[in-house]
């Protein structure tokens, strides 16, 4: 109850949500997150606002043009802070964008080119089915994965435009990278010469260095993750949403793999029973049962464990360096031509990179070079010992790297330029397996639990306006 | 004119009996916040940019946070709980004026109803306000705004007066005190409601918002 005291205005109120409706509740819980994300949101974009327009003032302060050039200038901003402010109230949606061919597919959804309707501007569109996510507990990964594509101006990273969300899906409208992913070029070289392989692990140090120093572990890098942009440079994609991840968080999950209970039932995990793996076959037999089954493996559920490192599933902790290790097994992958503990079922990969002491080989029918070994060695190896855990600058002064100008890597010419037709070209994408995927995704009603996905909505300023993206 | 007499009625009873403030006004919920502070940074308009696109945005966001605040009260405000579209004792019931301008008396959900489909139409409206690149705001735009804002403030008086209940209860207090004083701190920055009878029946929280320096 209630009640005035005296002057003093102070009352006592018995809370008590007896008699609301779980409607009620749930509806008031997401109002008052929504709220707090507007007043964070909004706060942030008035300093940025107000950042960006200090910063032109003081550039303009100290350039010799007349007042006029000068006024123009900061019109011009303010013009683009309007369009701004108009794209908050237009909320983009599954309509906008017409499917131009589905490229990819991962564990909870697919990845689209698509095209905007009114602009007819090319981006690469993801979708993640919410009702999975809930299954998996992937929300904070999510968000985990919208926030630092978000915050990274990096080139090294993809980079994610805007965001919505139906009943069914999550949406990530990124940019198109036309070149496919390093996994397939992979799968269509077998190997790569060691040149080769020194411009890709070298770009992937300098991208997981930018992540690193976005203060994330991306723990699920692996050649999939690695998208080729139109010049044949290498992107990172996919935070915290992969498979990958989920195990990383999911101790109960590792147990049963440890267990070998897991993979018995799964058709996915089995790679390929008919042809055993064994040392006595050659290392070309070998990669040929690797590539049968590698595409099944991406996008199977539960993913490939083959490039993560040992400490994380042993869940003894772990840090950036564990990013280390799966660049080690890539490039072990690209001058072999399969992962060094690839086996027949996730369990034995798993037992063989818990015991990666015994199990690291290197086959006598491939030639690496001393240096290439000795990298894969410092990368593959206890967490305490390898090479980058002080930073990726131990990494680059490896003898593997002699030669490679790291301040330029991404100007100069790639190995592998994308031959493109025209800017909705595909060729480079796996597209005939994935024909029975529908053109548009299947909305289905599903509205318990969006409250998850508050603050889910992203706008991307600079890209926005800026590079006039969307 | 039935109302008219309930109303004196209700005078002439909180005169016999102690006046117990409304519990809005009541510490220590008068002063609940959530956001700390004045709002005048976010409320100003950044230099150089257009100012219906500003107010355009702005009226957007308070109308999406009124109505998914009210929205955690519907189950409250019925027609028989809420027969009018009432405030406080001593202010009259709002009003619906129809197309043949004749005055409607409405319970308080069937008004709120029509003020927020009303209200989501002409924001959802290009014409009125345009999201396509190179599209302009109509020369009326300002008015649209003040209209809106009027009837928003409306619909925050009256969950003000009749369902701080239930705000309380859903311990929303903090966020909807922060909304309105975000919503009022605004008003006043572009004189969106330029009434001030309309105010009254919240202007001793106005008052006291502004003095704690919330409102600017
Ligand atoms: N921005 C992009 N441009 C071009 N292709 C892309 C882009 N993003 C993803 N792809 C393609 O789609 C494939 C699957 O994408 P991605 O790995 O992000 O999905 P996922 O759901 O995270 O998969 P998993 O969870 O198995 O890692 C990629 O391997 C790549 O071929």
């Amino acid at each position: 109850g209630f009640g005035g005291n005296g002057g003093q205005d102070y009352v006592v109120f018995d809370r008590s949500t007896e008699g609301f409706s779980k409607g009620t509740l749930d509806r008031s819980t997401a109002a008052k997150l929504k709220l707090e994300h507007f007043y964070k949101v909004t706060l942030d974009q008035a300093r940025e606002r107000n950042d960006r327009r200090n910063e032109l003032e003081k550039k303009l302060e100290k350039e010799d043009i007349s007042d006029e050039r000068k006024n123009r200038q900061l019109q011009s901003l303010g013009r683009k802070e309007s369009s701004f402010l108009r794209l908050r109230r237009t909320r983009l949606g599954l309509e906008d964008f017409v499917t131009v061919k589905v490229i990819g597919k991962g564990a909870f959804g697919e990845v689209r080119l698509v095209q905007k309707a009114d602009t007819g501007k090319i981006y690469a569109m993801k979708t993640l089915r919410k009702a999975d996510m809930f299954k998996k507990d992937q929300l904070a990964h999510v968000k985990a994965e919208r926030d630092v594509l978000a915050e990274s101006d990096s080139p090294w990273v993809v980079q994610l435009f805007y965001s919505f969300q139906d009943a069914s899906y999550l949406y990530l409208i990124m940019e198109f990278l036309p070149g496919g992913d390093l996994m397939t070029m992979l799968i269509k070289y077998d190997t790569f010469s060691e040149d080769v392989t020194r411009f890709y692990i070298a770009e992937c140090v300098l991208a997981i260095e930018a992540i690193h120093k976005l203060n994330f572990i991306h723990r699920d890098i692996k050649p999939d993750n690695i998208l080729i942009d139109k010049d044949g440079h290498i992107k990172l994609s996919d935070f915290g949403l992969s498979t990958g991840f989920h195990r990383t968080h999911d101790s109960a999950y590792y147990q049963r793999l440890l267990d070998g209970s897991l993979n018995t039932s799964s058709g996915h995990r089995q790679l390929g029973s008919e042809a055993n793996i064994n040392l006595t076959l050659s290392s070309k037999d070998r990669i040929a049962t690797w590539k049968k089954n590698r595409r099944a493996l991406a996008y199977s559920t539960v993913g490939t464990p083959d490039y993560i490192a040992p400490e994380i599933f042993l869940q003894q902790g772990y840090g950036q360096e564990c990013d280390w290790w799966s660049l080690g097994a890539i490039m072990f992958e690209c001058l072999v031509g399969y992962p060094p503990f690839c086996s027949e079922n996730a369990h034995e990969t798993y037992r063989k990179i818990i015991n990666w002491r015994d199990q690291l080989y290197f086959p006598d029918d491939v030639h690496l070079g001393p240096e290439a070994e000795n990298l894969i060695r410092r990368l593959i190896c206890a967490p305490e010992q390898r090479l980058g855990r002080h930073g990726a600058e131990e990494i680059k002064v490896h003898p593997f790297f002699a030669g490679v100008d790291w301040d330029t890597i991404r100007n100069i010419e790639a190995p592998f330029v994308p031959n493109l037709k025209s800017i909705t070209d595909t060729s480079y994408f796996p597209t005939d397996d994935l024909d029975k995927i529908p053109e548009q995704p299947q909305t289905i009603e599903y509205n318990q639990k969006d409250l998850a996905f508050v603050g889910y909505t992203f706008k991307r300023f600079d890209v926005l306006t800026r590079k006039n993206a969307l | 004119m039935n109302w008219l007499g309930k109303k004196n009625n209700q005078r002439s009873r909180t005169r016999t009996t102690p006046i117990s403030r409304p519990l809005f006004l009541s510490k220590p919920f008068i002063d609940a916040s959530l956001v700390e502070g004045s709002f005048k940074k976010i409320v100003v308009l950044p230099k150089y940019v257009d100012v219906d696109e500003w107010l355009a945005v702005n009226v957007f966001e308070f109308f999406n946070y009124l109505n998914m605040f009210y929205g955690t009260v519907t189950d409250f405000c019925t027609p028989v709980n809420c027969p009018a579209m009432s405030t406080g004792t001593g202010f009259e019931p709002y009003t619906w004026t129809d197309q043949n301008q004749k005055k409607n008396k409405l319970p308080a959900p069937t008004y709120i109803d029509y003020v927020m489909t009303w209200a989501q139409n002409l924001i959802n409206d290009e014409n009125v306000f345009p999201t396509k690149a190179g599209r302009d705001f109509p020369k009326d735009f300002q008015q649209t705004v003040r209209m809106i804002f009027k009837q928003c403030f409306r619909v925050f008086a009256h969950i003000y007066y009749q369902h701080y209940e239930q705000v309380l209860h859903l311990r929303e207090e903090k966020h909807f005190n922060s909304l309105f004083a975000h919503f009022i701190s605004f008003a006043k920055e572009f004189n969106l409601l330029p009434d001030k009878k309309e105010l009254a029946p919240l202007e001793e929280l106005i008052t006291h918002m502004e003095n704690n320096g919330r409102i600017s």
